[in-house]
């Protein structure tokens, strides 16, 4: 058991670095092109950073979320949180873009921390209600879809020059990062990966359930709201810079389950990170190449992949939780 | 033990959800090492009594005291030190070993990161040698009987080194082999480690086969109080389960 870990995470680690270089190197700009190191350092290199340490915290955020709601298909994207965070944050860029000022990194993480909380607040009340892991979900979905029609409608009213990069953003995509952006996201995803580290414990124990993890001298109350807080910090820091992301938060903490064979969370934690560095550094390169110059939405690809293993979860053990 | 009169004083509990009165003005006192089982109908209070002594509940009245301390002065943490629970409900974690859960038992015991000493190594293995489920120890909790989930479940609370061990409807869904091995691994804990049970349980044989005391609860109320065999008579058993009277 433990070899086989020790393997998985040097694949994922190989992945990653091999995914990285691909994400430098491959373009449409050629080495020959005398602005091609220009390109590498302020564009490729903080873009391919963004994918690195974006989608490592939303696997994480995604799979703090699974052990919340004792429930495997539970991610921020499903549930409507990123949408939540997606649209707070647009409606603060266009309010303060139309009296002409401009938010700042921080403010724009503030925005789209608020938007999760509001829409994690929502989401609880509805699981209050319902122990039903696909009536939640489906809850979830609506609320996505509630929040994703409303920020379409705030942005059909902007202003046209705003619209051009809100709508990119919108649609979710690693482009446009720069790398004080990188940096910025960086230390906040640091902070909630440390902040998810320091939970390592009491998750162990509230995966027996609430009752025994609450008979071994976990505060439910106060861990459940970390946790909301931790996972809530990092799928907000990956809407404010990259927009809403689909499907990472679920797909990759049940296929990280499957590689390394476990639930613990001192093992899923650093195998989400990685997992969700790899399936966001792989689907944005095909996001960037599969039909470039045009380039796709990082959600379109992370659907194709991500969704079907939703489906998996659902047909197999999924039934469990009904 | 600071109190002579019992390991467990229970002084006039009331308790209850909201304004509601499940539990009224209860009063017993349970030894060190006794296994006690608490019988009764659906809805009699047997649960909500072991949920007001593990503080899942809060008191409406009265006192609990342990080892002669007050429970409702105590922690989280010391309170997991004392106790420990086996209850009816399953694990549903995909992907974690039947280790993994006897590992959380010593929560209380271990650093802020959780990481198992050897000396947590030791409790583990020891649990799990006592309850037979050695050669579960790899297995996935969600893959294995019922019965043997509950006796993993059993090695978990033993891992918690505890000194009373609440068992809420713990043989409930288990074949007779595994209600059997079940409750011998409980009295031989009793026995061996000088642990105190207090179980809400509604298998009549094997209170017969593992309790020293029955204390039969009526509407909330203790209807009845005294070792087994005075208590469990088939008369008296007729009249606190209603058999017979079947209303139309």
């Amino acid at each position: 058991m433990k070899k086989r870990r020790i393997i998985a995470y040097i694949i994922l680690t190989l992945s990653i670095v091999f995914l990285a270089v691909l994400s430098v190197m491959l373009g449409t700009a050629s080495p020959d092109d005398p602005s091609f190191f220009i390109i590498i350092k302020s564009i490729r290199l903080p873009r391919m950073l963004a994918a690195l340490i974006l989608g490592g915290a939303l696997a994480v955020s995604g799979y703090l979320l699974q052990v919340f709601f004792g429930n495997p298909i539970a991610g921020p994207f499903v549930l409507g949180i990123s949408s939540g965070a997606k649209l707070v944050t647009a409606l603060a860029l266009i309010l303060l873009l139309d009296r002409g000022i401009h938010l700042s990194a921080i403010g724009l993480v503030l925005a789209s921390f608020t938007g999760a909380g509001i829409a994690t607040v929502t989401i609880l009340m509805i699981s209050r209600r319902t122990r039903r892991m696909s009536v939640l979900v489906l809850a979830g979905v609506m609320l996505g879809y509630i929040c994703s029609s409303l920020t379409d409608f705030v942005i059909t009213f902007a202003d046209d020059h705003n619209i051009v990069n809100l709508h990119n953003w919108s649609m979710g995509s690693f482009s446009g990062m720069n790398m004080q952006g990188v940096m910025m996201a960086a230390a906040l995803v640091v902070t909630g990966v440390f902040g998810g580290v320091l939970l390592i414990k009491p998750i162990g124990a509230y995966l027996t359930g609430e009752e025994y993890a609450r008979s071994v001298g976990v505060d439910i109350r106060v861990f459940r709201f970390r946790l909301i807080l931790v996972s809530s910090l990092l799928s907000a820091t990956v809407t404010a810079f990259a927009g809403p992301i689909s499907f990472v938060g679920v797909a990759v903490p049940h296929l990280m389950r499957r590689l390394f064979r476990t639930s613990l969370p001192g093992c899923m934690i650093p195998a989400c990170f990685l997992g969700g560095a790899a399936f966001c550094l792989f689907s944005d390169l095909i996001a960037r190449l599969a039909f470039a110059p045009t380039e796709l939405s990082i959600s379109a690809v992370t659907a194709i992949f991500g969704a079907p293993v939703v489906i998996m979860v659902l047909m197999g053990r999924g039934q469990h939780y009904e | 033990m600071s109190d002579t009169a019992g390991f467990i004083n229970m002084e006039q509990v009331s308790v209850g959800y909201g304004s509601s009165t499940v539990v009224s003005d209860m009063s017993f006192r349970v030894r060190r090492g006794e296994i006690v089982a608490l019988i009764g109908e659906n809805g009699s209070g047997k649960s909500t009594l072991l949920k007001s002594i593990t503080k899942e509940i809060p008191l409406l009245g009265g006192s609990i005291r342990i080892d002669g301390r007050d429970i409702s002065r105590l922690s989280a943490h010391d309170i997991a030190r004392i106790m420990a629970i086996v209850m009816t409900g399953a694990v549903r974690t995909d992907y974690f070993t039947c280790y993994d859960t006897v590992a959380s038992g010593r929560y209380p015991y271990t650093g802020r990161l959780g990481k198992l000493r050897e000396e947590d190594r030791q409790k583990i293995d020891e649990a799990m040698r006592l309850t037979g489920t050695v050669e579960l120890a790899d297995r996935y909790i969600t893959d294995i009987s019922d019965g043997q989930r509950q006796l993993v479940m059993l090695a978990r609370a033993i891992a918690q080194e505890p000194m009373l061990l609440i068992l809420d409807e713990p043989t409930n869904f288990l074949d007779i082999r595994h209600k059997m091995l079940f409750a011998n691994t409980v009295k031989e804990l009793a026995l061996s480690k000088n642990v105190t049970v207090l179980m809400s349980i509604h298998e009549l044989e094997l209170v017969r086969d593992m309790a020293d005391r029955v204390i039969a609860l009526k509407d909330g109320k203790i209807d009845s109080d005294g070792p087994v065999k005075d208590i469990l008579t088939d008369e008296y058993v007729k009249q606190l389960f209603r058999l017979g009277i079947y209303p139309r």
